[in-house]
């Protein structure tokens, strides 16, 4: 059940978006975009030496964005029948009667963006090998990764979570003032979660692995890293309430970044729903902190020529040395603000509109590493998960309050493992007080692509008993 | 939609090459989504989409293909690549579909898609409108309308043929309130399995009036304090923890995997005597109710926990044939796109003996919890984590100051052993839940009740 190559071709896809853009002759509208998404998606979960689940699509719609007197539409349909799309389009125009006039409604123009178009970059999205990995050779990666982490360590008692998807994609957008833009992409994700237990005491730990072809997948990391994260933890115990500072690991701390980046979309500002709000060119980190957003790098797994609308994608300096430089805009939001977009238009299918979103946002790395950071603490606390983050902190207050899992470090050395805290700070303080970055940059999907290294942060709240 | 010829046609192709069980899911689907943003209607949209999920089981293993398509030639072509993944010797063959019965009727008066989205966009404005005259203090609102018109027909190698059509209605209100550079948000949300007619039982203005009255009144907050400490936790919505630290641990894939911590616990006491719950996916018109499941199996009232000692468990086709148990109906997917799993539906904690005013009087010192803003639990280890939005400060036994930055932090089955007293107010409160990807609607409930000690994460030490 493997998806062939040759199921899409591009320009079948475009022919449709040009069949498509006739429909709309004759209609009373200003503007229109059309965007097409295919995809054909592999999944594959193995528990216990055998497959758990196996599944396959072949799927593809279409969403239609129409403005009539400034007005916005949406419309969706996973069909492409003549008349469905005619109803689709009917459906875009209707709601666009409902919705509200603004004046900065529209599709972007050619001038609009930010960024000139980077072409080269389409070359990194997909891997040629993508089709030579047989469904088996899938599954018997996963069999080895199971097998590998249980041989680590006596205490891993199973998987609670092993799986690989891949998903070959392909994107047309093509609007009114003439933009028709494709793209390819092909992706490839592990991810496995394994329970340890001791003594009646049990903990999980995940790993994962992304690439755009399962190639580079290295089943030995990837078995070591989740079996070191889930026994880690095991007789962790509850602590009692005090100040310390606290060492965010790679992925804790991009879980941390991802609550930054949801609050520095230019819609949010503009909403006042963001405690950025007013805040360009302050300083809000102490430290010469970096934080980009990088819509072209060749190695992001968000990276593309263009965003959900068709404008072109960049690199974006958010921070520079610890000062806010901008917020991030798709072309409705730059309008409000006279600005040029950013390229941050995103959106996860063409069964939504596009909203403002970021593409690989991450913290530049330091230059020390985190072992040697480590080993100038004399009391702190080294985190490896939060739990809670999405209730736990509000992008619009800035309260932060989560709960927290890791690993004492007392005198530079890591001591008893600690669970069942929480910290608690805001936002801001939170920001203000980071005082190393470590060397450990490391990407983690969330909404798109969020990266850390290892953050210090001096004199944290942490509460227990 | 199709007729049911074809699906037993397709079913036999799914199981040409041997299997245990096939199933078929056939899926229309309209939505609409309104949303209001600062002071505007900013997006209306629509989506239409008809689809098919083919499954295979055999032994342990699930094999599926889904397509955007009910075309005979195309359904066929698919079942032809799934069956192709198995060569089992174990043969099965439908010879008649019979139509599943149930008990689960409602009636719908007023369709949302038919509704003209105008009068939804009144709706929100109107809303709008309530919120900000609310208070001067308030900033901002956000508030969507969103529904669904669904058809689906589930058919099985059981040999049976099941067809729901239901229709959900949502609406939500989002609001900030800022006084002296301090920022607060309210939240209230309101569904249910039913048409615009939901309107009528209560006003969009009511819903944005509380959530505006919820954000105002936690301007006031002082910081929350840290450490262990009793804690009332709310009607209504704070059922959530019993969703997220025990309704998860009760989902039997969880219990396959020895990934819970309820495995082997059938008949023990896991929780104080005076707990009492159910997970009921045939209570009319709720959120979480449906008239057959993911797998076509009708919905049913079942009982998890009675006086505190652990009856059952939630499951699907796959995890009741493995634990050698009834199937319980709550086998569920977010769509035809997506394979089923054992889930919740409505669950609750069910009401009580004391009066909610007993409860707050009976402590000296704690928090009393009453809206969250969510949470995450772990099912192998039944740690949990809440953030609450709404809460405050319980002194000598009556309520004191709201408090902001507030989390809830322990273990599942440590919690439910000690939960005091439960009170006679049951209330239920819509959501959704997110598993495998998959995001469902869920309706969570519960009466006021009182749980001897929790870590309250604040920033007081």
């Amino acid at each position: 059940m493997s998806g062939n190559l040759n199921l899409l071709d591009k320009n079948g896809l475009i022919k449709k978006a040009e069949k498509i853009s006739l429909l709309f002759n004759g209609r009373k509208i200003d503007e229109f975009e059309i965007y097409i998404s295919a995809s054909i998606n592999n999944e594959i979960e193995v528990y216990n030496k055998s497959v758990e689940s196996l599944s396959h699509s072949d799927t593809s719609g279409v969403g239609i964005r129409i403005f009539k007197n400034k007005k916005a539409g949406y419309a969706w349909i996973n069909s492409f029948e003549e008349n469905k799309i005619k109803d689709c389009i009917d459906k875009a125009v209707l709601n666009a009667n409902a919705a509200d006039a603004d004046e900065f409604n529209g599709i972007p123009k050619e001038n609009e963006s930010r960024y000139a178009f980077n072409e080269n970059i389409k070359n990194y999205l997909f891997s040629k090998d993508f089709h030579k990995y047989s469904v088996d050779e899938k599954i018997n990666l996963l069999k080895d990764i199971e097998e590998a982490s249980k041989k680590k360590d006596k205490r891993i008692i199973g998987v609670d979570s092993l799986s690989y998807s891949d998903t070959l994609y392909e994107t047309v957008i093509l609007n009114s003032l003439g933009l028709k833009r494709s793209l390819l992409q092909t992706s490839s994700f592990l991810f496995l979660n394994l329970i340890a237990r001791e003594n009646e005491d049990t903990s999980t730990g995940f790993s994962f692995a992304y690439g755009r072809d399962p190639g580079g997948f290295n089943l030995e990391s990837i078995a070591e890293e989740a079996v070191k994260r889930s026994t880690m933890l095991l007789g962790a115990r509850k602590i009692k309430s005090k100040s310390s500072a606290i060492i965010l690991d790679p992925i804790t701390a991009s879980q941390f970044l991802s609550v930054i980046a949801s609050a520095i979309t230019a819609d949010s500002v503009q909403k006042g729903k963001s405690l950025f709000k007013g805040k360009i060119n302050e300083k809000i980190f102490d430290i010469d902190l970096n934080i980009y957003d990088d819509g072209t790098m060749e190695n992001g797994f968000s990276s593309k020529p263009f965003d959900a609308e068709g404008a072109n994608k960049g690199k974006t300096r958010v921070f520079e040395k610890g000062i806010l430089k901008t917020y991030l805009y798709d072309c409705y939001t730059a309008r409000k603000d006279n600005e040029l977009s950013t390229g941050n238009a995103s959106r996860a299918s063409y069964r939504m509109p596009p909203s403002v979103g970021i593409s690989n946002f991450y913290i530049e790395p330091g230059k020390i590493n985190t072992d040697e950071i480590i080993s100038k603490i004399d009391d702190g606390f080294y985190i490896i998960d939060v739990i809670g983050m999405h209730s736990g902190a509000n992008p619009v207050s800035g309260d932060l309050s989560v709960g927290a899992k890791g690993i004492l470090i007392k005198n530079g050395s890591m001591s008893e493992p600690v669970k069942e805290v929480t910290i608690a700070t805001d936002i801001l303080n939170f920001c203000k007080k980071i005082e190393h970055v470590g060397n450990d940059l490391r990407f983690f999907p969330s909404g798109g692509f969020v990266g850390s290294p290892s953050i210090v942060i001096r004199d944290i709240a942490i509460s227990g008993n | 939609m199709i007729s049911k010829n074809t699906v037993k046609k397709i079913l036999n192709l799914l199981l040409k090459s041997g299997g245990d069980f096939a199933d078929i899911f056939i899926q229309s689907r309209i939505s609409n989504n309104l949303r209001l943003d600062d002071n505007k209607i900013e997006n209306v949209s629509s989506g239409y989409e008809i689809g098919c999920g083919l499954r295979l089981i055999y032994n342990d293993s699930t094999y599926y293909a889904f397509i955007d398509s009910i075309d005979k030639d195309r359904l066929i072509e698919s079942a032809k690549v799934v069956k192709s993944a198995i060569n089992a010797s174990k043969k099965v063959n439908i010879l008649n579909l019979e139509n599943r019965k149930t008990n689960y009727r409602t009636r719908i008066f007023n369709y949302p898609n038919l509704t003209e989205p105008e009068i939804k966009a009144g709706y929100l404005l109107a809303a709008n409108d309530a919120a900000r005259e609310t208070s001067t203090k308030i900033v901002q609102v956000t508030s969507v309308i969103n529904d669904i018109q669904e058809h689906d027909i589930i058919a099985n190698s059981e040999g049976f043929y099941s067809e729901n059509k239901s229709v959900k209605t949502f609406m939500a209100a989002n609001v900030i309130a800022m006084e002296s550079g301090e920022i607060r948000t309210g939240y209230r949300s309101y569904a249910l399995t039913r048409g615009m007619e939901i309107f009528l039982r209560k006003k969009p203005e009511d819903i944005a009036k509380e959530a505006a009255q919820i954000a105002v009144k936690m301007l006031e907050a002082v910081n929350a304090p840290a450490g262990t400490m009793p804690v009332i936790i709310g009607p209504g919505f704070g059922g959530v923890i019993f969703h997220e630290a025990c309704g998860h641990s009760l989902e039997a894939d969880a219990v396959v995997k020895d990934a819970s911590v309820f495995k082997g616990k059938i008949g023990k006491k896991i929780a104080s005597e005076c707990v009492n719950a159910i997970d009921d996916a045939s209570l009319k018109y709720h959120w979480g109710s449906y008239k057959f499941d993911g797998e076509g199996y009708p919905s049913k009232r079942n009982l998890l926990i009675e006086n505190g000692v652990l009856l059952s468990y939630l499951t699907d086709y796959k995890s009741a044939k493995k634990l050698d148990i009834d199937i319980s109906g709550n086998a569920r997917r977010q769509s035809y796109r997506d394979i089923p799993y054992p889930r919740m539906s409505n669950t609750f904690i069910d009401s009580g003996k004391e009066d909610p005013k007993d409860i707050i009087k009976s402590v000296d010192y704690g928090i009393y919890a009453k809206e969250f803003a969510g949470g995450q639990v772990d099912p192998a280890t039944g740690d949990f984590v809440f953030g609450i939005s709404e809460g405050y400060i319980v002194k000598n036994g009556t309520l004191c100051e709201p408090i902001k930055g507030a989390t809830l932090i322990g273990n599942g089955p440590e919690v439910l052993k000690k939960i005091v007293m439960v009170a006679n107010n049951l209330q239920f409160s819509p959501g959704f839940c997110g598993k495998n990807g998959q995001s469902i609607a869920n309706e969570v409930g519960q009466p006021t009740i009182l749980v001897s000690s929790i870590t309250v994460g604040g920033t007081e030490i």
